[in-house]
């Protein structure tokens, strides 16, 4: 028995300086789905309400404004006020997405590679040192991926917009080559750009847990959910854009697991 | 307190090596500006943390909130390996280096540090303690003939700001034993507050002048007359507290006087074709032309769409069945030529906080900037030395870039269009236009929210930030020319994520109906936003010392007109005051009810108990007589340049490929992109027209006409969308202001029709930012700088009124002119030319109405929609490249009404589909136009010119001039297209082509072959490496 589109519920966190909450929202919305944005403040003082959903998803933004390091005090303040609540959303199979600075606050809270190891990547300063806005091509890798089942293989196009979107990974280089190897054999590289667009690790620019659940990404699919919005005139049309399928894919993942 | 602890953030051993770009860029910096090598610079950031009692394990929990565990490492005071910290220095290829140590002086926004200090908050352990936290940053050098003093000199020169920051270098044999880390100082606000004071303004005039200078008021001698005499009838001194208020109230910033002036303007020898206004008697610049032209075209057209014009922070306009639009656009001009980086970033914030501010609030969704700045190669080049005390123009630029960059990215608010403009007289003040669009439902808990709703009774309430000294007579210094000297507390920093906090709270206790009204803090702080307010209700009562503030020791006085940033001020009915503060509360939001909204007529401001102030506010808002100003236009009168140097320019190319190329590298053509694409100009999912457009194949990297927002992501119609366009050109001013004005409002219309916005359904907004037009001894044209406003406001209202688009907001600054001293001594007077920014936003009418500059397809047809220009000498850009070109009158100005029909048709023409792509023509003329329009794609053009001379090719490649584009059409649709076009100039010039090359032939003649890379290389002289 699968569980209704209607029934699939999606929270999405704002507050503190996030600030891609309403359209991550609306793309979830799009496919049929119940999405509720929810202040942080609000899902501290009530975590018991993760439970009733089934997909979290952590914006992009600049929360608490990039101080100290991009996503670190998010990180922080999940840590400390409903982390066993998430650790329950995570053990019961449920899907988490986190959306630039969402992913470099899921890299800091150590979901990301491996959930609840020892940290051994994080994402840092762009080779150039800044910000940068760009659409950018990507492949999408074959993967454990839930989250990309519906591009896998494609080459897509999607905005990026930060300045620290680089993968770095924990000690020297020979360490780092064998996590980046146990990673892409593992099947947890999902998203590499085609190009080197900030000193990433072998491009990477979205990953996965080792279920494939808890997805991370620098690029943001929300804001290319429709052609419309492709930064060529000539692309410009009234058709659904590569981005919405990462959200297809999570909610195809969920109508055959919930 | 007690202990304070330093802890500073390393590379780990794996990190070490890399060196960061900033630490290049800084090398480069100091290099190309001040000649300096350094070998080596390695910057860490540190926190200093002050605590009243000693923390056990406090290392450990720095460690967890401060470092990356993956490629960081802390080295604090309480640290045990010294040994191991020498060593890194070592490794990173130090000898003996330098330590420069930037830190914050007392009181100065410091945004790491509020951040850092709530995520040490977050742990279990510090959760309760007190803390205060203070950042910095250090950089170890090496280089080649440094030593302190030198070294302390470049940081403030670069990294530093003397206003806000300390700087200390410590030497190797210092550096060795650590000392930074055993005595550390935390930089604690110490300061003691005044008692209220009574001013006595019964003394003669010379007296009162220095009494007024010596308090930083700005009143004119007429300003102290009348409140002299107003106080005498009320038989009393007025207290320090009023004096402030009524100079924030009444300063140029707040009150705009001069455009609120009686001005008699002549004018004598016009140049040939030069428009004639005759003698004229003006009531006011803003009543006559500016709200004036409005009130006609609302007239006229019966707008059901204008919905709230002039008397609220924004303009509002319905181009939407379920949202209202509204925009507004400011300057921060003084703030950035100070802290370049600050002002800018309050700048975006303040305008932000007006769009927060109109109505019951509305919603930020996109910002637009502009900039006037100078370019230090300019001088360098030309080897002019610049006057004592000017900033690098170079730094102002990175400066306010930043500081544009942060404001709107870190509130997730797109930055979509806007302009870089280039001028050697920006030099003295720099010129920053900060714009922000809003929505807001147009009915909400059965309120229209275009509505301010305050009554008596409410509460007032202050949210957001605290009160500090900083921006203490912001208000009465931007109406002041910049003059050494000036007290570092008008410096004033912003903190985003507090105002992105405040911001989404006042949309969540909007929704739920909390409040009744709503208004920002800007200049002149508490006085300006209570003052406003409080004319609604007519009156207040305020209990000065309820406010929060950041330190204690504030006086009254300075309470009351600190522009601290980040607030804004609520009327609150007592019946959702509880909600309202809870919710505030949940959101971290820190607020504070100061008083009562009342319907004395008095303002009446209390401190602990004690009467402050009580204004009558007839007296403090309407009593004020104008001014009476003459202006007399007259080109001949300007006063002779600051820059006495002859500037030599190279002679005019004989091939016009070489003078495209030219002109393609000049800093008003070349491309920003490398900065531009620094702003987020997405966020929010809706930006349907991004700054940049081109085909896939070649990157994005070709100029866009106009932003374009869709709607349907801020809860409007699915097939609608906005778009925003600006038009600027100082350059035309010292010609005549009066086409000047044309030209910066057909610019901003025409691009928003470019891109596919309705001429029907357009509104406007102006910003003046003028040199100081009064007449005074150390301004001997001031005449003639009125004049130029007189021109430029007549230009608008007949424009706009032919156009029928009515202003809906504007502002304007008058004082933009810097004195100073040249290293030789001599006075210097630099003033900004008259500049004026328009800024257009029309509703583009379906989505399938856009349309982007890029050619689209080979095989199109391309035309030339407007005049020639063959015998007309107006190629603006040309006279600034070259010695031999000159710019002659007569110059072309515009038949509005005929333009307006062009609009039309042209706009007609784009729902149908007929246009595949169009773009402006304007700096540079129609070469420049037309090789944009190809550079960023795989095609090329073929034009085949006929019916002119050769000689008349430099007149038709570079002139300029206000209405033209340039388009594509597929050959399918060129019937329609040109019978729509039936009585309106344009010429088919020839087809798109599959070669990259934009090949010109007059007669069959190749005049000029050059490709689309050729030009794109040139076009990004500026933009080395993107990402």
């Amino acid at each position: 028995m699968t569980i209704k589109r209607s029934d699939i519920k999606a929270l999405i966190i704002t507050g503190d300086g996030i600030n891609c909450e309403v359209e991550t929202a609306a793309a979830f919305r799009e496919q049929g789905i119940n999405a509720e944005i929810i202040h942080i403040s609000d899902l501290i003082s009530h975590p018991h309400r993760l439970n009733a959903a089934h997909i979290l998803a952590l914006p992009g933004g600049f929360s608490f404004g990039d101080e100290i390091g991009s996503g670190q005090i998010l990180a922080l303040k999940i840590k400390y006020s409903f982390e066993a609540e998430l650790k329950k959303f995570i053990n019961d199979k449920k899907l988490v997405i986190g959306i630039c600075n969402g992913f470099q606050a899921l890299v800091r809270l150590g979901l990301l590679p491996k959930p609840f190891e020892t940290r051994e990547m994080t994402l840092t300063h762009n080779d150039s040192g800044h910000f940068i806005n760009q659409w950018v091509d990507l492949n999408v890798t074959p993967s454990l991926c839930a989250w990309t089942t519906d591009l896998e293989g494609m080459i897509i196009s999607l905005p990026i917009r930060h300045g620290e979107g680089k993968i770095v990974f924990k000690g020297d280089e020979a360490t780092q080559e064998k996590t980046y190897q146990s990673l892409y054999e593992n099947g947890q590289i999902a998203l590499s750009y085609t190009e080197n667009v900030n000193g990433s690790y072998q491009n990477i620019a979205g990953v996965c847990d080792p279920t494939g659940r808890i997805f991370g990404l620098m690029p943001h699919p929300e804001a290319a959910t429709s052609q419309w919005l492709y930064p060529s005139g000539k692309d410009k049309k009234d058709l659904k854009g590569f981005g919405e399928k990462i959200f297809s894919s999570a909610i195809k993942y969920c109508e055959s697991n919930f | 307190m007690g202990h304070v602890y330093r802890f500073e953030i390393y590379p780990n051993q794996h990190s070490l090596k890399n060196v960061t770009a900033n630490e290049n860029a800084l090398k480069k910096w100091f290099k190309d500006f001040t000649q300096t090598e350094f070998e080596r610079i390695f910057e860490v950031r540190y926190f200093l943390v002050e605590t009243d009692e000693k923390i056990e394990g406090i290392h450990a929990y720095a460690s967890e909130v401060f470092t990356d565990s993956v490629t960081e490492t802390l080295f604090s005071s309480e640290s045990t390996n010294s040994e191991e910290y020498h060593g890194w220095i070592k490794e990173k290829g130090f000898t003996r280096p330098f330590m420069i140590d930037i830190g914050f002086r007392p009181g100065v926004t410091d945004n790491s540090a509020h951040a850092a200090k709530e995520a040490l908050k977050l742990l279990p352990a510090l959760k309760k303690r007190n803390l205060n936290v203070s950042s910095g940053a250090m950089y170890f050098v090496e280089g080649i003939d440094l030593n302190p003093e030198k070294l302390q000199k470049l940081t403030y020169e670069k990294m530093a700001n003397f206003l806000l920051h300390k700087v200390t270098v410590t030497s190797f044999d210092e550096l060795v034993h650590n000392t930074r880390l055993k005595n550390i100082t935390f930089p604690n606000v110490d300061i003691t507050a005044q008692q209220m004071a009574l001013i006595n303004l019964d003394i003669n005039d010379s007296e009162l002048s220095e009494l007024n200078s010596k308090n930083c008021w700005a009143l004119s001698k007429e300003e102290l007359a009348h409140i002299k005499n107003h106080y005498k009838k009320l038989e009393r001194n007025p207290t320090d507290v009023e004096m402030e208020i009524i100079a924030q109230s009444w300063s140029e910033h707040c009150k705009h006087k001069i455009f609120s002036s009686e001005i008699t303007y002549s004018e004598s020898n016009l140049p040939m074709g030069v428009k004639a206004l005759g003698e004229m008697k003006i009531p006011g610049i803003f009543k006559t032309f500016i709200r004036g032209s409005t009130l006609k075209i609302k007239e006229d057209r019966k707008l059901p769409w204008l919905i709230s014009i002039f008397h609220d922070n924004a303009g509002i306009v319905r181009f939407d069945d379920n949202v209202d639009v509204c925009i507004k656009v400011e300057t921060h001009n003084s703030p950035s030529a100070l802290d370049p980086y600050g002002g800018a970033l309050t700048g975006i914030l303040g305008v932000n906080r007006d769009i927060l501010g109109v109505g019951l609030g509305a919603k930020p969704i996109a910002n637009t900037n502009v900039f006037c700045l100078a370019e230090n190669n300019y001088f360098k080049d030309n080897d002019i030395s610049m006057p004592l005390l000017l900033k690098n123009p170079d730094r102002i630029k990175a400066g306010v870039h930043q500081g544009v960059q942060d404001g709107g990215n870190k509130s997730g608010i797109p930055t979509v269009n806007g302009a870089f403009v280039f001028d050697r007289d920006f030099v003295g003040k720099p010129l920053v236009f900060c714009g922000t669009v809003g929505v807001m439902p147009q009915i909400e808990n059965n309120h229209n929210t275009f509505e301010k709703g305050q009554r008596p009774g409410d509460l007032i309430v202050m949210a957001g930030g605290r009160i500090g000294k900083d921006g203490i007579h912001g208000a009465t210094f931007s109406s002041m020319e910049l003059v050494d000297g000036v007290p570092s507390s008008v410096v004033q920093i912003g903190d985003p994520i507090t105002q992105k906090r405040l911001s989404d709270f006042l949309i969540e206790a909007r929704s739920h109906g909390l409040f009744n009204s709503v208004t920002d803090n800007g200049a002149g702080g508490l006085s300006s936003s209570v003052g406003e307010m409080a004319q609604l209700t007519n009156g207040a009562d305020i209990d000065l010392e309820l406010a929060l503030v950041k330190y204690p020791g504030l006086s009254p006085y300075e309470l009351m007109v600190s522009e601290s940033q980040e607030r804004m001020t609520f009327s609150v009915a007592s019946e959702t005051i509880a909600e309202f503060l809870e919710l505030a509360e949940q959101r971290n939001v820190e607020a504070s009810v100061i008083g009562k909204f009342t319907d004395s007529g008095l303002l009446n401001i209390r401190y602990n108990g004690e009467k402050v102030a009580e204004l009558s506010l007839h007296f403090l808002h309407e009593s004020l007589l104008p001014m009476k100003l003459n202006a007399h236009f007259d080109v001949k009168t300007k006063s002779a340049h600051w820059i006495k140097k002859k500037i030599t320019k190279k002679s005019l190319p004989g091939n016009y490929k070489e003078i495209l190329l030219d002109l393609f590298r000049s800093p008003n053509i070349r491309s920003h992109e490398h900065l531009i694409r620094r702003y987020d100009h997405e966020v929010k999912g809706a930006t349907l027209v991004k700054p940049f457009t081109g085909s896939s194949e070649k990157g994005f990297s070709a100029p866009s006409d106009a932003g374009v927002i869709w709607m349907k992501p801020h809860g409007g119609d699915a097939d609608n969308a906005i778009a925003i366009a600006c038009g600027i050109c100082p350059k035309v001013s010292e010609y005549d202001s009066y086409l000047m004005a044309e030209y910066a409002l057909d610019e901003a219309v025409r691009n928003a029709v470019c891109v596919g916005a309705n001429p029907d359904e357009m509104v406007l907004v102006d910003n003046f930012c003028w040199p100081d037009p009064i007449e005074s001894p150390r301004n001997p044209d001031a005449l003639l700088k009125l004049s130029h406003l007189v021109r430029a406001s007549k230009a608008l209202y007949d424009l706009s009124i032919s156009y029928g688009m009515p202003f809906v907001s504007g502002k304007d600054s008058m004082k933009n002119d810097f004195i100073g001293v040249t290293a030789e001594n001599e006075k210097v007077k630099i003033s900004v030319p008259p500049t004026l920014l328009v800024t257009a936003m029309g509703k583009v009418p379906g989505l399938k109405t856009i349309t982007t500059s890029e050619v689209k397809s080979a095989d199109a047809y391309i035309y030339l929609i407007g005049e020639k220009h063959l015998n007309l000498k107006s190629a603006f850009e040309l006279s600034e490249l070259y010695e031999d070109y000159k710019i002659e009158y007569p110059l072309p100005y515009i038949n509005g009404k005929k333009q307006l029909d062009l609009y039309r048709t042209f706009h007609k023409s784009m729902r149908e589909g007929l246009i595949a792509s169009s773009h402006d023509v304007s700096d540079g003329g129609v070469l420049i136009s037309l090789a944009e329009k190809m550079m960023g794609t795989p095609y090329g053009m073929q034009i085949e010119l006929s019916g002119m001379k050769k000689h008349e090719l430099t007149g038709f490649f570079f002139n300029e001039g206000a209405g033209r584009f340039v388009v594509t059409v597929n050959p399918k649709d060129a019937r329609e297209f040109e019978d729509n076009l039936t009585g309106h100039f344009f010429t088919r010039l020839g087809k798109t082509t599959n070669d990259e090359m934009l090949a010109v032939a007059l007669d069959g003649v190749s005049v000029l072959a050059v490709s689309g890379s050729e030009c794109m290389d040139h076009y990004k002289i500026q933009t080395r490496e993107l990402v």
